[in-house]
């Protein structure tokens, strides 16, 4: 097995033991870009001299015996809407030319102080408004869709590229490219992850959380990155917590919520059967499934759009009178047509949002965790617009991928996508955990309770 | 074509008054997708909302978050 190939919690151990230095590792990844990137294309810049600089750092420091911790000497993808210091935070947009970020984002600076190294900045649709990021390749079939926004940072993780990556997530941006290419992603609760130097497209909606290899993985990360910041409005002070699920995958006890409504609703039949069967293991050990039905669904898109539209716009709003010809087409007619939905529209979304949040909160009451596919079907071929379902509707392929994850970001709980199989093209298929805010380490223990009843997951095999 | 549909000049008109001159050439496809927009939020007209208030993130003091009184 070659450096690039160990997760991080396995690359973390065989650090901490010096029987691997960070520089091996680094060189590994980046000679794994190298062979991988002119098939996927995950990386708006690699920063090749600065990871091996920093990576000679971080073995110094180890042979010193001075150890940060599990992300000492770990190289990671950062999508480029996240600011680190001195480098260009292009949101993979020309408006952006000749940016540098004058600081680092308070997550950039969470995972230098880590130990984390920083590979490069990955792929975003523009500005994070979009799922499929066009400039990206999946890791498993180039001629299908990364899924977006944060579509780089999942095909690295998933090919190699990266030991693990941060993402952002509006409306599934997250949880959709993860799931698309077979990888972890976690959208922490509201307000847990601090977002100062972090590129918005929707103040009220954007999260920032890791994409990994495993849910392990995704639990040391978030161990990192997760405190209060006072700069980032949203923040919450919450006591420092170790993530880290414990061995024993027992979950006699919890409460696993099965939707009646909704998540099962268009979905295709193979994703829903892997799903099904996921739900079926966690009941193996020791979870009681509760059927639950989901409140409000017909106002679930209203409530995502009447945020996020105006919101977007309102942030764009100087660079779309001053440039507007170097958006691309789809994100430049959303800004503009964002200008004319009226102050009443998005206030009854917010309206709105407080009751839907208040009738998920009743739900959260009377189950742990609910379990339900984490996008509606697996990645489309590039370029595939509409899905049709059995019943004759059709639907746009961006409708259906915000469809089952704008629901955590509008009541802003916790959601963990985790891969559990394939669909009958070989495409991964995910299942998303949802949770009470702030109960990341019950989905944590889930995920992970679930992810070690079945055989380690390979790399996808880019060649 | 609905009544609370916007043409493409009144689409210009609600740009231009937004403060976004549009050219010419972008006023059908705004239009098009304003309404769009606009035929998906307006489901939220049903909702009766009695007193509930928006929500929203203002706090008085900046960086107190959690301050005890």
């Amino acid at each position: 097995m070659q450096p690039y190939e160990l997760s991080l919690a396995a690359a973390a151990r065989e650090i901490r033991e010096r029987r691997l230095s960070p520089v091996e590792l680094v060189d590994s990844v980046l000679d794994r870009i190298e062979q991988v990137e002119p098939h996927v294309a995950a990386y708006v810049a690699v920063s090749a001299d600065h990871a091996r600089r920093t990576a000679r750092e971080a073995e110094r420091e180890a042979a010193q015996g001075s150890y940060r911790g599990p992300l000492h000497g770990i190289p990671v993808g950062i999508k480029d809407v996240i600011d680190v210091v001195g480098v260009s935070t292009t949101a993979s947009s020309r408006t952006r030319a000749g940016h540098r970020a004058a600081s680092d984002s308070t997550v950039a600076a969470s995972l230098r102080a880590a130990g984390a190294i920083l590979i490069g900045k990955t792929h975003t649709h523009e500005f994070a408004y979009g799922l499929t990021t066009p400039q990206t390749n999946n890791a498993w079939d180039r001629g299908r869709i990364a899924g977006g926004s944060s579509g780089g940072s999942a095909v690295a993780v998933a090919s190699g590229a990266a030991t693990f990556a941060l993402g952002t997530d509006t409306g599934g941006s997250i949880r959709v490219p993860a799931t698309l290419n077979g990888v972890v992603g976690l959208k922490p609760t509201y307000g847990l992850v601090p977002r100062h130097g972090v590129t918005s497209l929707s103040w009220s909606l954007d999260h920032v959380g890791p994409i990994t290899r495993t849910v392990d993985d995704a639990a040391l990360v978030l161990t990192a990155i997760a405190g209060h910041d006072p700069r980032d409005p949203a923040s919450v002070a919450v006591p420092g917590v170790d993530y880290r699920p414990g061995p024993e995958p027992d979950l006699t006890g919890v409460r696993v919520g099965v939707p009646r409504t909704y998540y099962f609703e268009h979905v295709d039949a193979d994703v829903a059967a892997s799903v099904r069967h996921a739900i079926a293991q966690l009941e193996a050990l020791g979870a009681r499934l509760i059927d639950i039905g989901i409140p409000m669904t017909r106002y679930i898109q209203a409530v995502q759009w009447g945020l996020m539209v105006p919101e977007a716009t309102a942030y764009h709003q100087a660079t779309l009178r001053a440039v507007p010809e170097l958006y691309q087409a789809d994100v430049r007619i959303l800004l503009e047509a964002g200008e004319l939905m009226g102050a009443g529209d998005h206030l009854r979304a917010q309206r709105a949002r407080t009751l839907m949040r208040d009738a998920w909160a009743r739900i959260l009451e009377e189950v742990d965790v609910i379990a339900a596919p984490a996008v509606p079907m697996a990645a489309v071929p590039s370029g595939q617009e509409t899905v049709t379902w059995p019943d004759g509707t059709v639907e746009s392929v961006s409708d259906a991928y915000v469809r089952l994850s704008s629901p955590a970001n509008i009541t802003g709980v916790p959601a963990l996508s985790v891969p559990v199989g394939r669909d009958t093209a070989g495409m991964p298929i995910g299942m998303q955990l949802l949770g009470r805010p702030f109960a990341e380490r019950t989905l944590l223990r889930v995920g992970h309770a679930y992810e070690r009843t079945q055989p380690a997951r390979s790399l996808a095999p880019v060649t | 074509m609905s009544s609370a549909e916007l043409t493409p000049s009144e689409a210009a008109r609600w740009a231009a008054r937004a403060g976004l001159p549009l050219p010419d050439d972008r006023h059908v496809a705004v239009a098009v997708t304003a309404n769009h927009i606009h035929s998906v939020v307006a489901a939220l007209r049903e909702l009766d909302f009695g007193d509930t208030p928006p929500a929203g993130a203002f706090r008085a003091q900046e960086g107190k978050h959690d301050a005890a009184v």
